[in-house]
């Protein structure tokens, strides 16, 4: 067993190494944040800097957040759509054992990627002269965390349908468009508009808005470390939660993932 | 050793649904120790039979069991098959070398760096071990599928179309083998389209039409022996004889059946015109035409003593 999902993850990291497009994406993307930083290391101002150095971290966050949904969608789409998989599981390897090493393997790029971030923040706090703030590992934890589930959430939304369908659905219907929805509809019914169709619309609308994941279920109460890069010994818990939900969403994902592999025809 | 019982495989079209019988109960045995080669035409169901052999397709109905397991995906019945796929579905990122060692790792027995080193020079991948399976040739590609088929010594083997894509002189390294692995023992289960290549492995043969076994028979059995009919190949120097039938001429080179009634008067023929006889041999009716019998509906060709022994089914 333990061979086995080392042989698979090893196969995975391959991937991902190899990956033109996951390459090309991580270039393009650290080109636009090393220009958008590159004024800040001439700046004389402390506050400028920081603000400089906040506003790097949280868009290489949000890039690293973008890449693990892609590496979900990918690792799963292109082994299904190439139907290499038969190749797998003509093999004494299960569909779970290879399935858990596909989630390890983009776990294990996404935390490597979320400690280069890390350094990267430390290293520009030193270049600028700041202390080293608690709040750059507390953002790097939680952003591995979000990183996780969203990871798991592609790869089961690319493992039941076509891939651009699956960008599509994660993109758009999402839990933040149906809490949207939720609340216009809710709206309209508290203000006289009281159809049963309306009603039934709202109740839907909640269902999906409770149903699909969030990306960050905790961000109002972890915002202001986000801001400030300081946190408080009450909000460690926070750190605590997005990884239990994380968890809780990854191993959904996992065996859901699962079953559909387990029902498809590798052929 | 492998055991398919009334098995049904139906498909529905992608937009309009419309039903698709891709086996329609198909039932055959292979016995342990059997090269057994399913044969049909395109869209008869053998690669369909080997996939639900594999577990990898589900039939709707019916039976199938491997050394008495039902196959599921990955499970550890695996530990003791091969399988070469028809088409090269394999992982493209992966160097030449790479695949064989993730493949040879996945069959859970331990292979040896010298193992795989060996394996691939023996295939001639030797210079390619660094070539991304991407960028490999289909030929290259079947040989990176024989390579892991061979590396943890299987005791069955199922092969897709082996031959497809690999030069002459890999085909007959192939079949030598191929030989070799059946008589360590093996079970070797092949579905191929060129005849003349099963004639020379198999002992057992199924002829699979519209999703069923229509005849499944020992090889020989479908090899008889016309004794009604020679086979003669002369150089003619004038007319052929009218009673001579199926008559192919290339050159002064002709080759034609005679009837068994007429030989005497063909040897005369032979030693009065100085005719040049190059061969005149009982025809045998080679695996093409039993095939193309079964397939048209016709008889096949028993006769004189020899009984027919072939199951086949209406």
């Amino acid at each position: 067993m333990a061979e086995l999902i080392k042989a698979n993850i090893a196969a995975g990291l391959t991937y991902y190494r190899r990956s033109k497009l996951l390459l090309a994406f991580m270039l393009l993307f650290l080109l636009l944040t090393g220009l958008q930083s590159l004024p800040s290391i001439f700046m004389d101002s402390g506050v400028q800097s920081f603000n400089s150095l906040r506003q790097v971290i949280s868009t290489l966050n949000g890039f690293l957040l973008i890449l693990a949904a892609g590496m979900g969608l990918l690792i799963m789409s292109s082994h299904l759509r190439n139907r290499s998989l038969k190749m797998v599981f003509t093999k004494p390897c299960p569909p779970a054992v290879w399935l858990l090493s596909t989630f390890l393997s983009a776990a294990l790029v996404s935390l490597l990627l979320n400690m280069v971030v890390l350094t990267g923040g430390i290293v520009l706090s030193l270049v600028w002269h700041f202390p080293v703030r608690v709040g750059l590992f507390f953002v790097s934890a939680q952003t591995f965390a979000i990183s996780l589930g969203l990871m798991s959430y592609l790869a089961l939304l690319g493992t039941v349908m076509h891939p651009v369908l699956a960008a599509v659905v994660a993109l758009i219907f999402n839990a933040e468009l149906f809490y949207d929805f939720h609340l216009w509809t809710l709206g309209a019914i508290q203000s006289g508009y009281n159809h049963w169709a309306l009603r039934a619309l709202e109740r839907v609308f909640h269902v999906f808005y409770i149903a699909l994941p969030m990306l960050d279920p905790f961000d109002d109460k972890t915002a202001n470390i986000h801001s400030s890069l300081r946190v408080l010994s009450n909000e460690w818990k926070y750190l605590l939660f997005s990884f239990g939900y994380a968890l809780a969403l990854s191993t959904f994902c996992y065996f859901v993932s699962l079953y559909a592999l387990q029902r498809k025809n590798h052929i | 050793m492998i055991v398919a019982e009334d098995m049904h495989v139906h498909f529905r079209t992608r937009f309009l649904r419309r039903k698709v019988r891709a086996l329609n109960g198909l039932t055959l045995e292979v016995r342990d120790g059997d090269f057994f080669a399913l044969v049909g035409q395109n869209g008869a169901g053998k690669s369909t039979a080997m996939y639900c052999f594999l577990g990898l397709l589900r039939p709707t109905s019916g039976k199938v069991r491997i050394m008495g397991q039902v196959p599921e995906l990955g499970c550890g019945l695996y530990k003791d098959i091969a399988y070469l796929p028809e088409e090269p579905h394999y992982h493209l990122y992966l160097t030449v070398e790479e695949a064989t060692r993730y493949y040879s790792a996945l069959s859970g027995k331990s292979v040896s760096k010298q193992t795989v080193n060996e394996t691939l020079e023996r295939l001639g991948l030797g210079r390619f071990k660094s070539l991304p399976l991407s960028k490999c040739s289909k030929g290259m590609k079947q040989k990176v599928g024989i390579a892991q088929c061979l590396i943890h010594q299987p005791k069955v083997l199922f092969l897709d179309e082996p031959t497809r894509g690999l030069d002459p002189i890999m085909v007959k390294e192939f079949r030598e083998t191929l030989r070799e692995i059946h008589q360590r023992g093996a079970t070797i289960v092949m579905n191929s389209h060129v005849l003349s290549e099963i004639e020379m492995l198999a002992n057992r043969v199924a002829i699979i039409e519209q999703g069923k076994v229509v005849l499944q028979d020992e090889l020989q059995n479908l090899l008889t022996v016309n004794r009604d009919l020679y086979k003669v190949v002369f150089q003619a120097n004038g007319t052929v004889p009218n009673y001579l039938t199926g008559v192919d001429r290339t050159g002064d080179v002709v080759r034609a059946f005679l009837p068994k009634t007429k030989l005497h008067d063909f040897m005369e023929l032979v030693k009065t015109s100085g005719l040049q006889l190059h061969e005149c041999s009982l025809k045998r009716a080679s695996l093409e035409e039993s095939f193309f019998n079964v397939i048209r509906g016709e008889e096949l060709p028993f006769c004189g003593d020899s009984q027919p022994s072939s199951t086949a089914i209406p």
